[in-house]
């Protein structure tokens, strides 16, 4: 609609149109040669260049995106004005048409408007509400032209915008997965949302055990937060190799440590530029077969166990990164077997909605994940991606579709070290003693300052627990079997692997501890728990019966 | 196992406990004690000696209470070494056995 001064457009002042170099165009279209005669002179001597038709046909033939205004007369023969007028909206949507209408018919002239027509005047003419109404229509008609251009414009900018983050993405954000690393095979996924989110990965070997990952999603879209995600990248890499150096050991800054160290590096700037990012870091040590995780309100990673073929979630404690009130970080310890796979997704995946609206859902993405474990994960990314894309009905998604798949090989964790200690001994309890002294030997090779008397009788006594459990239940008091005892030691940590060929032990038997004195046993599986850093059990299919347990030297968590 | 009884007046101090008490002495432990404390109601184990102790050892110190709460009694401890001390702290027995850090101490308890 035009603005309130056209309500009562004869107290209008008359512009004389007299500031422009090019004169602006008007078509008047009207089958009286009176009236068209009458218009071309107002119009003219105000300035304005004025072209006649006698109807619609003629008009539509004149008419060019040059024309600034049309004043169009409804009845006429040939094409009337409401076909001629439905004829320019469709080929010329901006081009503003004022009607022009006899007095007794002013319900036409708001038809026509109803179908697009800038205003109305009637005959008798008053040429002072004539110029005025054109002038109106002149000027609106350049602005929609200057809109026109800056929208042209600005969605350039938008483009190049767009390509300039895909390529970021592509350059630095999501950057190759290893394939397949000490014993872990990596798969990734990444396809770009319309506008490009922050998400990144970067996966990475530390020391000759372990291998990083990083999964992240910044606050925000386009570049901003491409660049963002690209130096969050490069800072975690900086702080890892500034938390390793100095200690000159070959032990590795713990992943809560590297996170709070970049939050505490980061954080004054995110609070300026009021952004924040949710984050995972990884870590998969396959020495000790133990999952480290700092989760900072990203997606919970789905772990897939292998052995019974079900899925479990990680639930972290920390809040994202660049949120105020938190400087420390927490990892929590998760071991896995052979064969069992991890996924790092972003919302994009369990956000994806249906024709009804309806999120896709973790619930929904471990069922699929038990289904589809079996894939490479390369594969399984792929396979996800083409659920989430059939699950929507689009491929055009609003987020980042992201996911990473972590699978650990199926070969077993003894064959990966080579033990440096043997014991071999017999299924009877005066063996303890040497069992003892063996648990003595192993931690003197290490030298006294990484492992002290106290720390040594702690080792001794889950040592102790360990044989006595085997000989009583593994093989139920029966002298004379059989018992390994294997010891690797590392400049981080001790690994003792017990073996027997007994009876598998039952955990579900196992009594609770009872502290009221009213039961004397059960206190063994409590004190190995509590004195080892990382326990595990389990049985070969050649019936041989392994408890590994692992203490840590320097306590890195 | 061969345990050293002193009694002063109506208190049992026991000494001379093995420096393992383990899965492998704890049975022999808990029929030398149940045989020697025999109507004992006020009776103290002098830990010092023992060096090592396991779950067993655990177990076996709680037959030897609840024989001597059985009788009306109590039984205390002193002399604790660490490794003993680190085993306590982990299955909480310090919540069931008052420990003191001497004989003395211990003796005077039982008075007050």
């Amino acid at each position: 609609m035009p603005g309130d001064t056209l309500n009562n457009p004869s107290q209008c002042t008359v512009s004389q149109n007299p500031c422009r170099e090019v004169p602006a165009k008007v078509l008047v279209v009207d089958d009286s040669r009176v009236a068209r005669a009458y218009l071309e002179l107002h119009l003219s001597k105000a300035g304005y260049a004025v072209t006649v038709a006698k109807d619609g046909k003629e008009a539509l033939a004149l008419l060019s995106e040059n024309t600034s205004v049309v004043l169009l007369d409804l009845l006429m023969p040939e094409m009337d004005g409401m076909a001629c007028l439905r004829h320019i909206r469709e080929q010329h949507p901006d081009i503003p048409v004022i009607i022009i209408t006899v007095s007794h018919e002013i319900a036409h002239a708001v038809d026509a408007m109803k179908n697009g027509a800038y205003y109305y005047v009637t005959k008798p003419f008053n040429p002072d509400e004539i110029l005025a109404l054109v002038e109106q229509a002149v000027r609106a008609r350049s602005q929609t032209k200057k809109l026109h251009i800056i929208e042209g414009q600005l969605n350039k900018v938008h483009a190049l915008e767009t390509s300039v983050a895909a390529q970021i993405r592509k350059s630095l954000l999501v950057t190759g997965l290893p394939g397949e690393l000490h014993g872990i095979k990596a798969g990734g996924l990444n396809v770009a949302s319309k506008d490009i989110d922050g998400d990144f990965y970067d996966c990475f070997a530390v020391g000759s055990n372990c291998i990083d990952l990083i999964v992240g999603d910044v606050m925000g879209k386009g570049v901003p937060a491409a660049l963002l995600g690209a130096e969050i990248k490069k800072r975690f890499m900086n702080v890892l190799y500034k938390l390793t150096r100095p200690s000159g050991t070959t032990s590795h800054p713990s992943p809560e440590k590297i996170v709070s160290t970049v939050h505490k590096e980061m954080i004054r700037r995110l609070r300026e530029e009021e952004t924040f990012f949710t984050l995972g870091y990884a870590r998969f040590d396959m020495h000790r077969h133990l999952l480290s995780y700092v989760d900072c309100g990203h997606m919970r990673p789905i772990h897939f166990h292998h052995e019974t073929n079900t899925c479990t979630l990680l639930q972290g404690v920390n809040m994202p990164i660049g949120f105020p009130l938190q400087d420390t970080f927490k990892q929590i310890l998760v071991p896995f077997t052979p064969g069992d796979l991890f996924l790092f997704y972003s919302d994009g995946i369990t956000e994806a909605t249906d024709a009804k609206g309806a999120a896709y859902g973790e619930d929904r993405l471990m069922k699929f994940i038990r289904r589809n474990a079996h894939l490479e994960p390369r594969d399984l990314c792929d396979t996800i991606y083409k659920e989430v894309a059939s699950y929507s009905h689009t491929e055009s998604f609003t987020d980042d579709i992201t996911c990473v798949a972590m699978k650990v090989d199926l070969t077993k964790p003894e064959e990966q070290s080579r033990p440096q200690w043997h014991l071999k001994i017999k299924s009877t309890l005066n063996e303890l003693d040497r069992v003892r002294g063996f648990i003595v030997e192993v931690c003197r090779g290490l030298g006294k300052t990484m492992v002290d008397g106290e720390r040594i009788k702690m080792i001794q006594i889950v040592a102790t627990e360990i044989t006595t459990n085997i000989i009583k239940h593994a093989y139920a008091g029966k002298k004379g079997k059989d018992i390994l005892i294997e010891a690797t030691t590392s400049p981080d940590e001790i690994m003792f692997n017990f073996y027997d060929w007994g009876v598998e032990f039952d955990f579900s038997t196992a009594p609770t501890p009872v502290f009221d004195g009213s039961r004397e046993d059960g206190f063994g599986l409590h004190i190995i728990a509590h004195t080892a850093d990382y326990v595990r059990y389990w049985r070969d299919e050649d019936g041989r019966n392994t408890a590994c347990v692992t203490f840590f030297l320097n306590k890195r968590g | 196992m061969k345990l050293a009884l002193e009694e002063t007046s109506k208190i049992a101090v026991i000494t001379a406990l093995p420096n393992v008490l383990d899965a492998e002495n704890a049975a022999e432990f808990k029929d030398e004690v149940t045989r020697i404390l025999q109507g004992k109601t006020q009776v103290i184990f002098d830990m010092s000696t023992v060096h090592f102790m396991d779950s067993a050892g655990c177990g076996a110190l709680i037959t030897a209470l609840r024989h001597v709460k059985d009788d009306g009694g109590v039984l205390k401890l002193y002399g604790v070494t660490s490794q003993v001390r680190r085993v306590i702290e982990l299955v909480r027995m310090y919540k069931i056995i008052d420990i003191f850090e001497t004989k003395k101490q211990a003796m005077r308890s039982f008075q007050s």
